[in-house]
C-alpha cells in the first residue's frame, strides 16, 4: 500500500513538473514572429540579391530536398520594422534548422550554424538563438536573410518562422525548446542506461524471469536510438553507421515490445517470437547488404512493416487488458494508446503538416514531435508492471514460506507423535516380550514344583514339614515374580533391597547373621524385569541352600557394578558345600542354568576355611 | 523412645482376618505370647467396627481385603476415633500399592501373611516399642510423596514452608530406599537401629497426617466440606 503512495506521489509530482515545463511562456509582446518570406533555392554563400526568382513563402514551411536535386539550400529572406531603438540586446531565435546554415540581418552576418561537411554530418535538434550586434539594432526597417541547408539524406528541408525579439524574452523560449529537445533525450539516455543495467543485472540473476530481460532490451534500444538524436554531430564516415544504428534500435525497440507484450499477456508463441527476432535483424542486415550508403528500401518497407507489429503490440495489451480487468492492467495499453497518438501526431507533422496546422496551428509550426515521450511512458508503463510484478511474487514467496514453514511444523510434530508412538509400541512390545518369559518362568518353575509336591503328597511321599517347605518355596517364588514385575521401575537395586529386606526376618527366624552391601554406581543399572527376576532368584536359591543346608550362622551378600560387570556374591560360614556334589545337585543345577540363561557365569565354591561362596557375574550391554 | 506398654500393662490386640485359618494362626501367635492380650478375632469389617465402638485395642491386625468393608476404610475410622491405636496390616505378598495406600491412611507396619509365628509377635512388639520397618520401595515413594510437600495448614502461595520431612528423615529414606540394612543406615546417621526404626514409624505418622490434610484441602476445594 505504501508503495502504491509513494508510486502516485512520484507521478503526480512528475506531472506538475511537466505541467509546468510545457506551459509556453508568455509570448513577450515585443517578440516579432516572421511569418513571411521570400524563399529562393540557392547554394551562395552570401545572401543572392533580390529579384523576380524569390518566391513568397509562408512560414514555417516544408519543401522536398530530394538527393538529386541541385541545390542543398534555400535562401529566406524577411523584412521586419523595429518600433524604436531599444536598450536591452535583441536576438534572432530560430525553433529549429536542422541541417545548420547563416542568419544575415542587413547585409551582415549575425550567426553560422555548421553545416554538415565532408568531414562532418549535422543534424541539430536544437533551437538556435543569436544575438543581434547592437550596432545593426537601430529604429527603422531591417532584412533578414536565413540560409538553410538540408540534412544531408533527408528527403524535406524544413525552414522555420524566426522570432525576432529581446534577448530576456526569447531565451526563455529556447531554453523551454532546448529543454525538451536536447536535455530531455539526454536525461532518457542516461535513464535507459541505468534501467537496462539494472534490469539486465536481474535477468542474469533470474534468466526464466524472460519479461525482465525484454524489458532491459527494449530500454537498451530505446536509449540508443534517443542517443542517435543527442549526438548532433557525427564524423561523416561514421554517419551511416550511426544511420544503421537508428534504425536497428528503433525496429528492436517495437519488436522487443511486441515479445514483451506477448509474454505478459500469456499469448506468446516460440514461432511468431522468432519471426519477430528475425524480422528484427532483417532490416539492419538488409542494409548492410545493400549497401551501407543507401537506406531508402530499408526505411521505407522494414520501417513500414513495423507498423502492423507496433498495432498487434495494442491489440495483445488491449485483449490481456480485457482478460485480466485490474486497474494494474490498463497501465501499459494506456501508455500504448498515448503512444500510438503521439506516433500519429508525429506523423501528420512530418507527412501532412497542413492538416494539423488546420487544428492546431500555432502548435504544428513548432514541430515538437511526441513520441519521444510517448515512448518514454511506455517504459516506464512497463518498468511499474514489472515492479508490481516483483512485489507480488515477494509477497507470494513470503506467504509460501509461512505456509511452508508451518506444514514443515506440522510434519515435525506429527513424525514426532510417530517417534513416540513408535517408542510407546516398543516398550509395549518389550514389555510383552518381558511379559512372556515370566509367565514361561512361573509356568515352568512354580506350576512344576506346585504338580511334583501335590503328586508327592497325594502318594503320601511328604512328610509336614517337607509339604511346609515346599509350599513356602512357592510362595516365595511368587514373591519374587510380583517384584520383579512391580510397575514402577525396573531398578535392581531397589528390587534387591526389598529382596533382603524381606529375607532378612526369614535369616533372623534361622538364626543366621546376615549382612549385604550394594555398589551401584547411580544410574547405572537398567536391567529389565525377567533379568532381575533371574538374579533374585539366584539369590534366593542360593539364601536357601544356606538355610536348609548349610548350617551357617553368618551369610553375606554383596552385589556391585563396575566395569559394566554385575557380580553377585554369597558367601557363608557353613559346613559347605561337599567336594563331590560340585558338579551340581538339583539347586545347583538350577543357578547354573539361570547364569547361562542369561549369558553370565556362575561359580559354586568351598570358602577358603570354610562355608560356601557362590559368585554370579554378568556382562552388561553397553 | 523407651517401650512404654511392653512391661506391665499387656497390649491388647484386635484381629480382623476373614481367613478362618489365618485368624487361628494369627490367634495363636499372640496368645502364646506373653504381654500381648487378644481383645476379639473378627472375620468381618462390621464385627471389628462394633468391636472398636465398645472400646480401643493398643494393636489392630488387619487384613486388607475383607468381603465387606475395605480395609482401608477401617484404618480410616480407626485413625479417626483411637489415634492412638497402632494399625498393622496383613498382606499375602507386600506388594507396594497396597501396602502404601494403608500407610497413607494411617498403618504404622505391615505384616506378610506366612510370617512364622514368632515373627508375627515380634512385629507387634516391635511396632508397640515405637519402631516400623521400612522396604526399600515403600521407602522411596514416601520420599516420592512428601520430598517436597510442606506442612498440613500452610497455603499455597504463601513463602516455601519448610518441609514436612526434617533433613535427617530424608537422609534416612534416601539411605533405605538404596537398598541398605537399617543396621547400616543407623550407622551411616550415626544413630540405633532402634531409632532408625522409631524414625520410620513417624514418618508414616507424617504420611498419614499429610494425606489426610491433603484429601481434606482436595474435597474443600471441590466444595465437599
Amino acid at each position: 500500500m505504501r508503495t502504491w503512495r509513494l508510486c502516485g506521489a512520484l507521478l503526480a509530482c512528475a506531472t506538475a513538473l511537466l505541467v509546468w515545463l510545457t506551459a509556453v511562456p508568455p509570448q513577450g509582446d515585443a517578440i516579432l514572429e516572421l511569418r513571411h518570406a521570400l524563399a529562393l533555392p540557392s547554394d551562395a554563400l552570401t545572401p543572392p540579391p533580390p529579384g523576380p526568382d524569390w518566391r513568397a513563402t509562408p512560414l514555417p514551411a516544408s519543401r522536398p530536398a530530394l538527393p538529386g536535386d541541385a541545390t542543398h539550400a534555400v535562401w529566406l529572406r524577411m523584412t521586419f520594422d523595429l518600433a524604436r531603438t531599444r536598450d536591452d540586446f535583441q536576438a534572432v531565435l530560430l525553433p529549429y534548422l536542422y541541417g545548420g546554415g547563416q542568419v544575415w540581418l542587413d547585409g551582415v552576418l549575425v550567426g553560422e550554424i555548421p553545416v554538415s561537411s565532408a568531414i562532418m554530418h549535422v543534424r541539430w535538434e536544437r533551437p538556435h538563438l543569436m544575438v543581434l550586434p547592437r550596432s545593426l539594432v537601430r529604429a527603422g526597417p531591417h532584412a533578414l536573410c536565413i540560409r538553410a541547408s538540408a540534412v544531408e539524406g533527408e528527403t524535406a528541408l524544413h525552414l522555420p518562422a524566426p522570432r525576432v525579439g529581446p534577448l530576456a524574452q526569447l531565451r526563455a523560449q529556447y531554453d523551454m525548446r532546448y529543454f525538451w529537445m536536447h536535455t530531455m533525450p539526454e536525461m532518457t539516455v542516461g535513464a535507459c542506461l541505468v534501467a537496462t543495467l539494472l534490469v539486465l543485472l536481474i535477468w542474469s540473476r533470474l534468466p526464466e524471469e524472460v519479461l525482465y530481460g525484454w524489458f532491459g532490451i527494449a530500454a537498451l534500444m530505446w536509449g540508443i536510438r534517443t542517443l542517435t538524436f543527442v549526438m548532433e554531430t557525427v564524423s561523416s564516415d561514421r554517419w551511416q553507421w550511426w544511420r544503421l544504428l537508428y534504425l536497428a534500435s528503433t525496429g528492436g525497440f517495437i519488436v522487443v515490445l511486441a515479445l514483451f507484450v506477448g509474454r505478459l499477456g500469456g499469448m506468446h508463441d516460440r514461432r511468431i517470437e522468432r519471426a519477430l527476432l528475425a524480422y528484427w535483424a532483417l532490416g539492419p542486415a538488409w542494409r548492410l547488404v545493400q549497401g551501407i550508403d543507401s537506406d531508402e528500401f530499408v526505411n521505407r518497407l522494414w520501417l513500414a512493416g513495423q507498423i502492423p507489429i507496433a498495432i498487434g503490440v495494442v491489440v495483445v495489451a488491449a485483449i490481456t487488458a480485457w482478460r485480466q480487468r485490474t486497474v494494474l492492467s490498463l497501465v501499459l495499453p494506456g501508455a500504448l494508446a498515448v503512444a500510438t497518438c503521439a506516433g500519429i501526431h508525429d506523423y501528420l507533422i512530418v507527412w501532412k503538416p497542413a492538416l494539423l496546422a488546420r487544428v492546431l496551428p500555432e502548435w504544428a509550426g513548432q514541430r515538437y514531435f511526441l513520441l519521444h515521450y510517448g515512448a518514454d511512458l511506455v517504459l516506464v508503463a512497463m518498468g511499474v508492471l514489472l515492479c508490481s510484478r516483483f512485489v507480488h511474487s515477494v509477497r507470494a514467496l513470503r506467504v509460501l514460506n509461512e505456509t511452508l514453514e508451518s506444514r514443515i511444523a506440522d510434519r515435525e510434530r506429527i513424525l514426532a507423535l510417530n517417534f513416540e508412538r513408535m517408542a510407546e509400541l516398543e516398550r509395549t512390545n518389550a514389555a510383552a516380550t518381558e511379559r512372556k518369559l515370566i509367565m514361561r518362568e512361573i509356568h515352568d518353575g512354580l506350576g512344576s514344583k506346585l504338580f511334583t509336591s501335590l503328586s508327592r503328597v497325594e502318594r503320601g511321599a511328604m512328610d509336614k514339614a517337607e509339604m511346609a517347605s515346599s509350599l513356602r518355596s512357592c510362595i516365595a517364588d511368587m514373591r519374587l515374580a510380583l517384584e520383579a514385575l512391580a510397575p514402577d521401575d525396573h531398578d535392581l537395586q531397589v528390587a534387591f533391597g526389598d529382596f533382603m529386606f524381606r529375607w532378612q526376618a526369614e535369616l533372623q527366624a534361622s538364626a543366621v547373621h546376615c549382612t549385604w552391601t550394594v555398589d551401584i554406581p547411580a544410574d547405572t543399572l537398567q536391567l529389565g524385569p525377567h533379568a532381575t527376576l533371574q538374579v533374585l532368584r539366584i539369590a534366593q536359591e542360593a539364601l536357601t541352600n544356606v538355610v536348609k543346608h548349610a548350617g551357617a550362622s553368618a551369610v553375606a551378600l554383596s552385589l556391585a557394578v563396575h566395569d559394566r560387570q554385575l557380580t553377585l556374591r554369597i558367601e557363608d560360614d557353613g559346613a559347605g558345600i561337599p567336594v563331590q556334589s560340585l558338579p551340581g545337585g538339583r539347586g545347583i543345577r538350577n543357578m547354573v542354568g539361570r547364569a547361562q540363561q542369561l549369558g553370565g557365569a556362575l561359580r559354586v565354591e568351598r570358602g577358603q576355611e570354610r562355608g560356601t561362596v557362590v559368585t554370579f557375574r554378568l556382562a552388561l550391554a553397553a | 523412645m523407651l517401650p512404654s506398654h511392653s512391661s506391665s500393662v499387656p497390649t491388647s490386640v484386635l484381629i480382623v482376618e476373614d481367613e478362618p485359618e489365618l485368624l487361628h494362626r494369627f490367634s495363636t501367635a499372640l496368645l502364646a505370647e506373653e504381654g500381648l492380650h487378644l481383645l476379639a478375632a473378627v472375620s468381618t469389617g462390621a464385627a471389628a467396627l462394633a468391636v472398636l465402638a465398645s472400646g480401643a485395642p493398643d494393636l489392630i491386625l488387619l487384613d486388607l481385603g475383607l468381603p465387606d468393608i475395605d480395609g482401608i476404610a477401617i484404618i480410616r475410622h480407626v485413625m479417626q476415633h483411637c489415634p492412638d491405636c497402632d494399625v498393622l496390616v496383613v498382606t499375602m505378598f507386600g506388594d507396594d500399592d497396597h501396602v502404601f495406600d494403608a500407610l497413607e491412611a494411617g498403618a504404622t507396619g505391615y505384616l506378610l501373611k506366612d510370617a512364622g509365628l514368632d515373627r508375627i509377635a515380634a512385629s507387634i512388639r516391635e511396632l508397640r516399642d515405637g519402631g516400623a520397618p521400612i522396604s526399600p520401595s515403600i521407602a522411596r515413594r514416601v520420599l516420592a510423596r512428601l520430598r517436597t510437600a510442606t506442612p498440613a495448614g500452610a497455603s499455597p502461595g504463601q513463602d516455601p514452608a519448610p518441609s514436612v520431612l526434617t533433613q535427617r528423615e530424608i537422609e534416612l529414606l534416601k539411605l533405605t530406599a538404596k537398598g541398605l540394612s537399617f543396621d547400616k543406615v543407623g550407622e551411616l546417621l550415626g544413630i540405633s537401629p532402634h531409632t532408625v526404626v522409631a524414625h520410620v514409624k513417624k514418618i508414616y505418622r507424617k504420611l498419614a497426617v499429610h494425606s489426610r490434610a491433603e484429601a481434606v484441602y482436595e474435597a474443600t476445594q471441590m466444595g465437599l466440606l
